[in-house]
């Protein structure tokens, strides 16, 4: 059997070649088709490939969901000053781990996005900013830079055209923050990977300065197929608002854990039952974080109903964030999973807001205490004022997405906090 | 996870249901050999490695070193911007990163020391003093943790014989908890040193504590 798990409701677009480590070889991947996409791209003009991103509707797959081609419209024509495109592979969003397999068996596919972005934005320089664990997927891509560096896919004369663009992998070293955009960019600089106030929005005031774009990996990815096969072509899947193929990352309890590329609008429980095989050892379902950490919790009543798009999921009570589908059965400790998540928040919290530096740390004793059995009723009540006062009021969004578990877990399950809380009572511990 | 169809235990997404090898699978068999020197300056920045050979007394940035050090400079518009990638560099020679390292690097740099210790403190990847030959990092975060990952933290920690964060008495190991290492789908997810080690149950863990130390033998020689 091939690696990973694959299933055949799946559509296989951007991970065709997972577990093939042949096609990691630039004579491989060119036999299949491999710069093609580039060499369209080189001949319809940068204006010609901003207009086919826009028609197929393909969304940012870092989490936001922001239309790709809308957001490369932005930076400025003729301005003068270097252009920089900033590939985001700092995946550590936790429950995601797409970016890692489309970096290590197909980098040349990511290479070749990376490139076309950087035409139609008019980058000369491409920096790839990969999470500093990555050693072993970096030296992959590395790898395959330097094999498209000697045949001229990448550098002063990008496929004879007369265009330079330089492509630079930059590691980063253990921060989450640095997933955010602007705290990649000071990270880049060789600053504190701290997220800075927008606007400025990086098309006008980017990396070194200078109008930057940043693009997830997964983004990037799904560009040479669009550019190649055309707009019609990629919304054959997928919904009007939410068109193409996304790989969902499927972790925790069901049998076949794995990344699986599906048309987005995908039915939730469709994914869980046929696609992974079921729910582990048939456990019944408690609930499902659909987008990674960062979203609130959907109980399994949501789940029957949900649609796997940016807009089905947002119907449901959630959002779809990266497409980090966290399964969890009845046999789950919902306050401790999300005293670990928030707990991560803490961590990971750059400390220049003040809600969300205090908040996360507190939150993350008051869940403790819970835990614990030494938690009250007013506990609750001071976890949902505190998260109303992390929300909306910092300079990133990694405040609102420790928040977001606690409320939506504090309104869904709240017998399980109130078992915590009572047992804790009955035996003195309060 | 089963030994099935190899013998080595926690390789990469080894499920025991898979027909590839491990090098294949971690890409050792297309990567091969990197040059210390850095081959292409575009990829200079993607060591370093994290070495189970710490040198902390050997001087920074010399001969091969230096090499990949001027070739890093050359990809960004600031000096400051080759800050990340030469803590790195630093780590990757003496194992940690020194007071004395910072102050190396920011005389390099053309940056306040000051400046430089807290950039450096703000990435958890820096080690702020020395660790074992294998820094074994345990992820507990939400995918890994539904699955069992603080069985397999503990476990760690027994047959290492060590306690959270601290060097065992051979300076063999040490073992402190990760966040998510983006490998969910396969849990647990434990890196050691550059490896990742994918659908490591407490099972598994004497298994991997043996080769590790086999490893260390053959690289010492004996
Ligand atoms: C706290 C935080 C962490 C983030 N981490 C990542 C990440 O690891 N990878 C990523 O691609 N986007 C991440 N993002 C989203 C980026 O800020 C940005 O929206 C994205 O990279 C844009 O690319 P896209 O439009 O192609 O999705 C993060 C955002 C926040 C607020
Ligand atoms: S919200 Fe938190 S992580 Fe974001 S900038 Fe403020 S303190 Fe930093
Ligand atoms: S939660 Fe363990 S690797 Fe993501």
């Amino acid at each position: 059997m091939a690696y990973p798990y694959v299933s055949d409701q799946e559509v296989r677009v951007l991970s065709t070649h997972f577990g093939d480590p042949s096609h990691r070889r630039v004579d491989t991947y060119v036999e299949r088709g491999g710069y093609e996409a580039l060499k369209k791209a080189l001949e319809v003009g940068p204006q010609g490939v901003i207009d086919v991103v826009k028609d197929s509707g393909l969304r940012g797959r870092g989490g936001a969901g922001f239309p790709a081609g809308v957001k490369w419209s932005f930076m400025p024509k003729d301005s003068g000053k270097p252009h920089y495109l900033l590939c985001n592979a700092d995946e550590s969003e936790p429950g995601t781990f797409k970016d890692r397999e489309l970096l290590r068996w197909d980098p040349h596919q990511l290479l070749e996005g990376c490139l076309i972005a950087a035409y139609a934005i008019g980058a000369e320089q491409v920096y790839i900013y990969c999470r500093g664990e990555f050693f072993e997927t970096t030296q992959i891509l590395a790898k395959a830079l330097e094999d498209a560096y000697e045949k001229g896919y990448v550098g002063e004369d990008v496929m004879g055209s007369g265009t330079t663009i330089h492509v630079t992998v930059h590691v980063g070293a253990g921060a989450y923050i640095c997933g955010e955009e602007t705290g990649l960019m000071n990270s880049l600089e060789g600053k504190r990977g701290q997220p800075r106030v927008k606007p400025p929005f990086p098309a006008a005031v980017g990396a070194f300065g200078m109008p930057s774009t940043v693009n997830n990996v997964e983004t990037l990815s799904a560009v040479p197929h669009i550019v190649k096969n055309g707009a019609d072509w990629y919304r054959q899947w997928g919904t009007e608002k939410s068109p193409g193929t996304k790989l969902f990352c499927v972790s925790g309890h069901v049998e076949r854990p794995g990344n699986y590329e599906l048309p987005l609008g995908f039915p939730l429980m469709k994914l869980i039952e046929e696609v992974c095989g079921g729910m582990k050892d048939g456990r019944a379902l408690k609930s499902v974080i659909p987008g990674g950490s960062s979203v609130p919790l959907l109980n399994a009543e949501e789940c029957a109903a949900c649609s796997l798009d940016y807009e089905g999921v947002q119907e449901a009570g959630s959002m779809l964030g990266c497409a980090s589908v966290i399964v969890m059965d009845e046999t789950t400790d919902i306050v401790k999973q999300v005293r670990r998540m928030v707990s991560f928040y803490a961590h990971e919290s750059c400390g220049q807001c003040t809600p969300c530096r205090e908040g996360t740390a507190w939150m993350t004793k008051i869940l403790q205490r819970i835990e614990d059995g030494r938690g009250t009723e007013e506990d609750l009540d001071t976890l949902l004022s505190m998260s109303r006062q992390m929300t909306g009021t910092t300079i990133c969004v990694l405040s609102d997405s420790a928040a977001a578990p606690v409320v939506s877990s504090i309104e869904k399950f709240r017998d399980e906090y109130l078992a915590l809380i009572r047992r804790g009572e009955r035996v003195g511990a309060a | 996870m089963s030994d099935a169809p190899f013998k080595n235990p926690g390789w990469a997404g080894n499920t025991g249901e898979f027909d590839l090898s491990e090098a294949e699978v971690r890409g050792d068999d297309f990567v091969g050999d990197r040059e210390r020197a850095g081959a292409h300056p575009s990829t200079s920045a993607t060591y370093p490695y994290m070495l189970a050979e710490k040198n902390p007394d050997v001087p920074l940035f010399e001969g091969e070193y230096h090499e990949r050090f001027e070739k890093i400079l050359t990809q960004y518009p600031t000096k400051q911007a080759a800050l990340l990638p030469a803590l790195g560099l630093a780590q990757e020679i003496r194992g940690y990163v020194s007071p004395e390292s910072m102050d190396r690097v920011a005389e390099l740099l053309e940056l306040a020391p000051a400046y430089v210790r807290g950039v450096a403190t703000f990435y958890t990847m820096y080690n702020k003093r020395p660790v074992g030959r294998h820094l074994v990092q345990v992820c507990t975060n939400i995918s890994c943790n539904l699955c069992g990952a603080d069985e397999v933290l503990a476990a760690f920690l027994r047959y290492t014989d060590t306690e959270m964060g601290e060097t065992s008495d051979d300076g063999e190991f040490t073992v402190i908890e990760a966040e998510c290492l983006a490998a969910c789908g396969f849990p647990t997810c434990v890196q050691i040193n550059s490896r990742y080690f994918e659908n490591v149950t407490p099972a598994d863990v004497p298994k991997i504590v043996e080769r590790l130390k086999a490893e260390s033998g053959e690289a010492s020689g004996s």
